[in-house]
């Protein structure tokens, strides 16, 4: 019975494993229904925001809180201490969608036992850390467009006003795009410790994605630009008065913030019993 | 060289040892049955190979080269516990993942022949959870033999499968060995079916390689026997006795053990008067050898913590 073959072990490249691992999470993403309901979400959020949020003003007369379409996109100034929802409600509420999206995603491995597939073929942790890092950065991209196009068609159909400094907006737009990828590696780490718990899993990434932590550290601290140094505060910081500046700072402080949370999952996962 | 080859492993859980300073060796081209009573450590082993567990202690190459090199660890296949697909998701869309996680060049045409190997071409579009728990094993030994492993990896396979299923089964791991090459790693509760295909043993007991033998020294070692029924089995057993000292009676049978001597065995009985019903000539199988070693081992501790008690 016995019959051996002439077995030899080449060393994957980087690039062919995490092409692999991508190609897996790619195929995963476009074929379940997940990323969908996610996006239609992500589209219908702003008109809930704009439809929805009105404020009773000095004389008792009911007032929207938002007069302006782009106001659903990003605040006119970096807000970190919240005064009321409108200061709050806009954009950012993708990464708190994307980090649910992403826990589900990631919590999927885990429940149908798929991940063992994963490590057992994938030696090198790190390969999980970016590939799922990339993947929820990809889908909040993709949250953050439908998002985009749903204000527009919300902000049509309630005739709010469309006045905005256009440089303002796609900085604050491109923003809050490269946050996603801060975002998602925050999410990935959070699944990564939580594993085996699924919910709590969940719970934690939308607690850490309403950024109540900063909100509460800027109510006590004040509006300060320090904050900027965290997701939630560069997020913010990419408002409709941003500029290429906002757009560095949110790239500096995503990019930083990737690296450090794929290095921390990459030890979890390689000095922990990963399954 | 070794598929496997493992040194002094150990891995605990809360202080509990589920694998305890573990040896062992899997040649190349074996087709290695593991067994052990549950919580002996198999699972956990064959996890720690998987690279799903950190080991506490111990070392484990793969085909000469440390488990966590990427070179061999993407020539693993395993079936562990489960499938491990998505259940949602068609036979075909899992087996399509786990190729594109592989990155093979042709992925339809190697789960094609995947699916051709565990004889279900013609279910590639049910979904997943549709299956039954044998095709949910078999899908899993599919996802396993994608991209041509040189180590497959079975966490019991047999279990939970009824006859025509185990039959199907036993084939597979037959026609993977013999077609393909691949050094196979199974663990099986089921020893009557794991007798027919395995080439190696290796017996573990609370995390502790008790044996590794071959089939060959494992045929050689096997106990001959003869049972007879007679119509006085306390008069016969007395009268076998004189002549052959290891007679026991079992399952109601008269078991004349380690001799192969059918005839002298019956002509005893006839000279002394007793008549023969049913006489038939047995080997001891796998199951009996690991029972009989088993409870040697237990009562070797028996004996050991007695004497510490004393």
């Amino acid at each position: 019975m016995e019959n051996t073959r002439t077995l030899t072990f080449e060393e994957p490249s980087f690039a062919k494993r995490i092409k692999g691992m991508l190609g897996v999470d790619f195929y995963r993403l476009f074929h379940t229904p997940l990323f969908y309901i996610f996006l239609a979400i992500a589209a219908v959020i702003p008109a809930m925001i704009l439809g929805m949020t009105s404020m009773e003003n000095a004389e008792g007369v009911v007032e929207p809180l938002y007069t302006n379409t782009w106001q659903v996109i990003a605040a006119g100034e970096p807000l970190y201490a919240i005064k009321n929802i409108a200061d709050y409600a806009n954009m950012n509420m993708v990464f708190i969608f994307g980090g649910i999206m992403v826990s589900i995603f990631i919590g999927h491995d885990y429940k149908s036992g798929y991940v063992k597939q994963l490590f057992t073929t994938h030696a090198k942790k790190e390969d999980y850390m970016l590939s799922k890092t990339a993947i929820g950065a990809f889908s909040m991209v993709c949250m953050c467009i439908t998002y985009l196009l749903g204000t527009i068609v919300a902000g049509l159909f309630v005739q709010a006003s469309f006045k905005v400094r256009v440089g303002g907006l796609f900085c604050a737009i491109l923003g809050k795009m490269l946050m996603s990828l801060g975002w998602a590696s925050l999410y990935v780490f959070l699944n990564i410790i939580f594993r085996k718990y699924f919910g709590i899993s969940i719970a934690s990434s939308f607690f850490f994605g309403t950024g109540i932590l900063i909100v509460g550290v800027a109510a006590a601290a004040g509006n300060t630009p320090m904050l900027n140094v965290f997701l939630y505060g560069s997020s913010v910081y990419a408002c409709l008065s941003a500029n290429l500046l906002s757009v560095a700072v949110c790239l500096g402080v995503s990019v930083a913030w990737a690296a450090i949370y794929n290095v921390l999952g990459t030890v979890i996962l390689s000095k922990c019993d990963v399954y | 060289m070794n598929a496997i080859e493992i040194r002094n492993l150990s891995k605990s859980f809360r202080g509990m040892y589920a694998v305890n300073g573990l040896k062992m060796r899997v040649p190349v081209g074996a087709i290695y049955g593991f067994i052990g009573e549950n919580g002996s450590g198999k699972s956990t082993t064959e996890k720690l190979i998987c690279g799903h567990l950190v080991p506490d202690g111990g070392e484990i190459l793969l085909f000469g080269k440390p488990y966590t090199d990427a070179g061999v660890r993407a020539k693993i296949g395993a079936l562990i516990e489960n499938a491990g697909c998505f259940p949602s998701s068609s036979v075909y869309a899992n087996l399509k993942m786990q190729a594109l996680n592989l990155g093979l060049e042709n992925p339809d045409e190697e789960i094609a022949r995947v699916l051709k190997i565990v004889r279900m071409e013609d279910s590639a579009n049910i979904k997943f959870k549709s299956c039954s728990l044998g095709m949910k094993q078999r899908i899993g030994i599919a996802m396993a033999l994608l991209g041509e492993p040189a180590l497959l990896i079975l966490d019991e396979p047999i279990n939970g499968l009824d006859t025509d299923g185990m039959r199907i089964m036993r084939e597979i791991l037959v026609d993977i060995t013999k077609t393909y090459g691949c050094t196979v790693l199974i663990s099986s509760h089921i020893l009557g079916e794991l007798e027919k295909i395995a080439t190696h043993y290796g017996i573990i007991r609370q995390g502790r390689m008790v044996q590794e033998l071959t089939a060959k020294e494992m045929e050689s070692r096997a106990r001959v026997f003869t049972s007879l029924k007679t119509a006085d089995m306390q008069g016969a057993k007395a009268v076998l006795r004189e002549k052959f000292p290891s007679v026991r009676e079992e399952d109601g049978y008269l078991r004349v053990y380690d001799v192969d001597e059918t005839e002298n065995i019956v002509a005893h009985l006839l000279d002394n008067g007793h008549t023969v019903s049913e006489v038939k000539k047995n080997k001891i199988g796998l199951e009996e050898y690991y029972i009989e070693l088993m409870s040697k081992k237990e009562n070797e501790d028996y004996g050991k913590h007695a004497h510490v008690n004393v």
